[in-house]
């Protein structure tokens, strides 16, 4: 296999965003390091500024369909990298936006915390366009990188600290283990790209191989059993990055795994199905049974992230064009609610200065726009028509049952209740408890934004969803040669006019 | 206009909810006004809508279809048929009625009113929708705003006040905590209750993704699903089980029924209104809806099930009321048992008795909101919901006495009132096929009478404490009017049954045409898609053919 690492013109273009955002991070830098009066909302919305940016060059490249692939197919721009690149930047900027407030809590604060997430969304930028075993190592690594520093951010803050030593020796062993698996399935194939393995034959090396790239992967999801890191670390960090945490890398590593499932590893599909399909429901059970005993709402969320991750399994599990469509759909839906519930939780921490579930009590009568805005993302989570999360769950029932995985719809039905139960004690607290302290809580102007950005995410998409499925199901016509759903075998269905 | 009737019924509460999120609470009149306003505007359309329903014609009417998915086959399809439309007169009324019962609502007004919106119009559109999934939609969406009714708004039982510490610290959360009688919080009532429906929603749920994936048709649409998709064997067993049990939790069927007291018990008194007026006849209608329309063969070999266990119902509950000494319990159990005798009128598969079923959901929903209403007028005036310690209170309530009167009358079914038709053709239409549940009903009126006279006695006549000497009759128009409209409504369609008796059986008689006259799955030669009911427009040229599913 050879390189040709001469650029062309059309080449750069393709790399025009992760370019300019790599360029603008230096520009970031470079004005923090001159100007040292520098207000730091100001290299906030700075940075936003070069992220919105490189979205509206995303969003040109999605309507004029500019795509193809670099450095010996190692590198692919289709357009399901740019749906999983909306995604990422659009958690990018509302996550910049909670942090606006947050930042004064850092000692020593300088201006590389909007650097680093910034460089780490330029990571997870690569992961959803990598398309080989060495560009999904790479930017794995470029990605977590990032969120080793910002997870410990909390310089003076044991739990801080412990999040950040735990995130990073398991990420260094999930790290070691993607490369010995990446290093095994060369050794048995001889191929590094995702789409000439399709034809491999299943050996014992291979078949481990790819059971670690999974646990790697998994690791980064957070499913079960791969998830003893999320807890702790979601609890001790730093709350803006846990939010970022609790979505952009999923959302990425989402992107991997769709492709080394359904391209790579197409030809097996009943043998990873299973797999998949034992993650899903172990994550979905335990995820939901321990939140039920949480008093932290941080780490609440965190265990509600790795049910939600065991419902976005049940997608990969069907492994239809359909499937993948739902995992997309879903993913988006999760961003807006996740996002908005921690901008409530940021914006409650700020006032009460407490993370712990019993000091929601009597929210609606402090705030009631608050407790509304959580009481939204939390159905929405729950999946409670007519928001988000339920058109989400629903797509991906329907595209599970089209391949009969009844069992795990079955427990994904069941465990839709169970996660009703913890996310309505917190709903209790909020609305029907009296609060000990009935002083208001004030919002600042940038959480009150991402909260709307989440709210209307939430509703739009749940009351009328059309555009977005449109979007999601655009976003993976290359999987459409998968034995698709039964949809484009039978004719349209017209229905009874008026 | 005409053909947006069922839109405006439909979005007038939502408009009116998502109108009174940028009110203050401090504008009491406009509040009031908003919520007043836009139930009104839904009920004169669904009174519109009764009386423009084309009897005669029959089928369904006032069909609206708007895209909304098409990926998975979802449109907004709403229509009306001789079954539903009379529901949406019953919410519509019940809405605006429980409006003006909840007028001195001080704590959070605006809120309480715009829960009480959204789960009347999520209610308002289960009757018409025409597509599972906005079915299912709707059905949910209906069941999370009780949550919060009955939290912040709804009234702990007197035995739990007495178990638990001034601040009522000591909650009960626990889900275990299931065959708990008689002493519970309102918290405990309200998770009870969304656990218990939610749980059965997603049986219901699999059942329709079920018939989604096996009809093979990539449409939720219960039109074209009702005329080619079939099932058959264990399969359809399977489906109509999920669908009956899933569905029959909240009409409240017996062994399903311990949310529902508590759940009435707790809730304020609009709410409990809704509730058991409209909100249990979700599970009958949707039960209609789904499992009579798409799986008539197995309704017929099934139903026997509803028969066996509407006795208990009727009895369980009948006995239960009869020993409860909570106002709102004994209003509860009854409620619950006399869902039973829907469910025997659905179980019988006749016209006249399904036509009963039918209008006793009408005539039960007018009745048993009167009683809530009541019991929830006693309430805020003695704060206490216990019998024993109430009393009397005719003397200060004068026209609530005889209103309460008059509710009881029509909840026993007494002549005149619209409950009597209803119990009438109940039990005639059933003799045939269910004598032994049919002698059981008529002890089960026996058994009403009793404990509703009991309560009646209990409540305003024998001496009364000197502590309810302060209490106040229902004086002003707001106060009365609910009650007045419940009432005359009750015994108007009692004295006149013309109308809503020929609506009723222009939307039974095709049903029930289907499930008995339906040729035997076996002796069915393939690939012939089943006989069509009679009012069906015979679908277009074009149209996906029918599948006949063999897995």
């Amino acid at each position: 296999m050879t390189f040709s690492l001469t650029l062309s013109a059309s080449d750069l273009l393709l790399l025009l965003p992760e370019l300019f955002l790599t360029l603008w991070l230096c520009v970031v830098l470079a004005v923090d390091f001159s100007f040292k009066r520098i207000v730091q909302e100001q290299l906030a919305y700075l940075t936003i500024l070069g992220v919105i940016i490189t979205l509206a060059c995303l969003a040109w490249f999605d309507m004029t369909g500019i795509t193809g692939t670099l450095f010996g197919k190692m590198f692919v721009v289709d357009r399901m990298a740019i749906f999983f690149k909306v995604m990422i930047l659009l958690a990018t900027i509302l996550v910049i936006l909670l942090s606006i407030d947050y930042v004064h809590r850092f000692s020593l604060f300088r201006g590389e915390y909007y650097f680093l997430v910034a460089m780490s969304a330029l990571g997870m930028m690569f992961m959803a366009s990598a398309n080989d075993l060495l560009s999904l190592f790479v930017t794995l690594e470029f990605a977590t990188f990032g969120f080793y520093v910002l997870v410990s951010y909390l310089r003076d803050d044991m739990a801080s600290n412990e999040a950040g030593l735990k995130f990073f020796i398991l990420g260094v062993f999930a790290a070691g283990l993607l490369a010995y698996g990446i290093s095994l399935v060369y050794g048995e194939t001889g191929k590094l790209v995702f789409s000439d393995m399709s034809g491999a034959t299943p050996t014992t090396g291979l078949v481990i191989g790819f059971l670690l790239i999974f646990a790697a992967l998994g690791f980064k999801i957070g499913a079960v059993p791969f998830h003893s890191w999320i807890p702790d670390t979601y609890h001790g960090a730093p709350t803006p990055v846990t939010a970022f945490l609790s979505i952009a890398p999923k959302v990425a590593a989402f992107a991997i795994l769709l492709r080394l499932f359904l391209v790579a590893l197409a030809t097996f599909k009943p043998a990873w199905a299973l797999l998949i399909v034992a993650a899903s429901i172990l994550s979905m059970t335990y995820g939901n049974i321990v939140a039920i005993a949480q008093r932290n709402i941080k780490r609440l969320l965190a265990y509600s992230g790795i049910a939600q991750v065991g419902n976005v399994l049940i997608g990969l599990a069907a492994g239809t064009k359909m499937g993948t469509d739902s995992i997309l759909f879903y993913l988006l839906t999760y961003l807006f609610a996740n996002l908005g519930a921690f901008a409530v939780i940021m914006a409650i921490s700020n006032s009460v200065g407490s993370d712990e579930i019993d000091d929601y009590r009597g929210l609606n009568r402090r705030s009631p726009f608050l407790a509304f805005a959580m009481l939204i993302f939390l159905l929405s989570l729950a999946g409670v028509p007519p928001l988000a999360g339920f058109i989400g769950k629903l797509y991906i029932f329907v595209a599970a049952i089209k391949e009969g995985l009844y069992i795990l719809i079955t427990v994904g039905l069941v465990n839709i209740v169970v996660s009703m139960y913890y996310y309505l004690i917190v709903v209790k607290k909020m609305y029907i408890n009296e609060p000990l302290d009935s002083s208001p809580i004030k919002t600042t102007g940038p959480l009150r934004a991402v909260i709307y950005v989440g709210l209307a995410g939430t509703l739009v998409i749940g009351i009328y969803p059309q555009p977005f499925l449109d979007w999601a199901v655009a976003a993976t016509l290359m999987f459409s040669n998968l034995i698709g759903p039964a949809a484009s075998l039978t004719p349209p269905v017209t229905p009874f006019g008026s | 206009m005409a053909e947006y009737t069922l839109l405006i019924i439909l979005f007038a509460p939502f408009l009116g909810a998502l109108g009174l999120i940028f009110v203050s609470n401090r504008q009491v009149s406009l509040v009031r006004g908003i919520a007043a306003g836009s139930a009104f505007v839904s009920l004169a359309a669904s009174v519109y809508l009764f009386y423009a329903y084309d009897s005669v014609k029959g089928g369904y009417q006032f069909i609206q279809r708007i895209e909304w998915s098409r990926q998975l086959g979802i449109s907004l399809h709403l229509g009306v048929d001789g079954i539903g439309t009379p529901l949406v007169l019953a919410s519509g009324i019940l809405l605006f009625a429980g409006i003006f019962v909840s007028w001195h609502i001080k704590d959070r007004m605006k809120e309480f009113y715009i829960w009480i919106l959204i789960l009347a119009a999520a209610t308002i559109g289960v009757f018409m929708s025409l597509d599972l999934f906005f079915l299912y939609f709707f059905y949910e969406m209906s069941v999370i705003p009780m949550y919060l009714l009955l939290g912040m708004w709804g009234s702990h039982t007197k035995k739990y006040l007495e178990m638990t510490d001034p601040e009522g610290l000591k909650q009960r959360d626990s889900v275990g905590f299931i065959f708990n009688f008689g002493a519970n919080s309102k918290e405990y009532a309200a998770m009870k209750l969304v656990l218990f429906l939610s749980a059965f929603a997603v049986a219901a749920l699999m059942g329709i993704l079920l018939i989604y994936k096996f009809s093979g048709l990539n449409t939720f649409d219960i039109l074209i699903l009702r005329e080619k998709a079939h099932f058959s064997g264990p399969l359809a067993t399977l489906i109509w089980l999920l669908i009956f049990f899933g569905f029959a939790s909240i009409a409240p069927i017996w062994p399903l029924h311990s949310w529902s007291p508590v759940g009435h018990a707790a809730a304020p008194a609009a709410t409990s209104m809704l509730h058991a007026g409209v909100l249990m006849k979700l599970g009958h209608f949707s039960i209609i809806r789904v499992a009579f329309e798409i799986l008539p063969e197995t309704t017929r070999e099934l139903m026997p099930i509803a028969a066996v266990l509407c006795i208990f119902s009727i009895i369980y509950g009948g006995l239960v009321a009869y020993y409860a000494k909570d106002t709102k319990y004994v209003i509860g159990y009854s409620s619950s048992s006399h869902m039973g005798y829907v469910f025997l009128g659905m179980a019988a598969l006749d016209y006249i008795s399904l036509s009963g079923a039918v209008i006793y959901m009408f005539a039960h929903a007018m009745a048993t909101g009167m009683l809530f209403a009541m019991a929830g007028w006693v309430y805020d005036q003695t704060h206490t919901r216990d019998i024993p310690s109430l009393g009397g209170l005719s003397n200060r309530m004068p026209f609530i006495s005889a209103a309460f009167v008059i509710g009881c009358m029509a909840s026993i079914g007494m002549p005149g009132t619209v409950n009597f038709i209803a119990e009438v053709m109940i039990i005639v239409g059933s003799w045939n096929k269910y004598p032994f549940q049919v002698v059981v009903a008529v002890l089960g009126i026996v058994l009403t009478m009793a404990y509703l006279f009991k309560m009646m006695r209990g409540l305003f006549y024998g001496s009364m404490a000197e502590k309810y000497s302060h209490s106040h009759d229902a004086v002003a128009v707001v106060d009365r009017m609910p009650l007045l409209i419940m009432i005359t409504v009750s015994i108007s369609f009692g004295i006149f049954p013309g109308h809503l008796y020929s609506v009723v059986r222009s939307g039974v008689d095709p049903l029930i045409a289907r499930i008995t006259k339906v040729v035997p799955v076996a002796e069915l030669p393939m690939n012939i898609p089943q006989a069509s009911s009679h009012t069906m427009p015979v679908p277009a040229p074009g149209e996906a053919i029918a599948k006949v599913t063999s897995r």
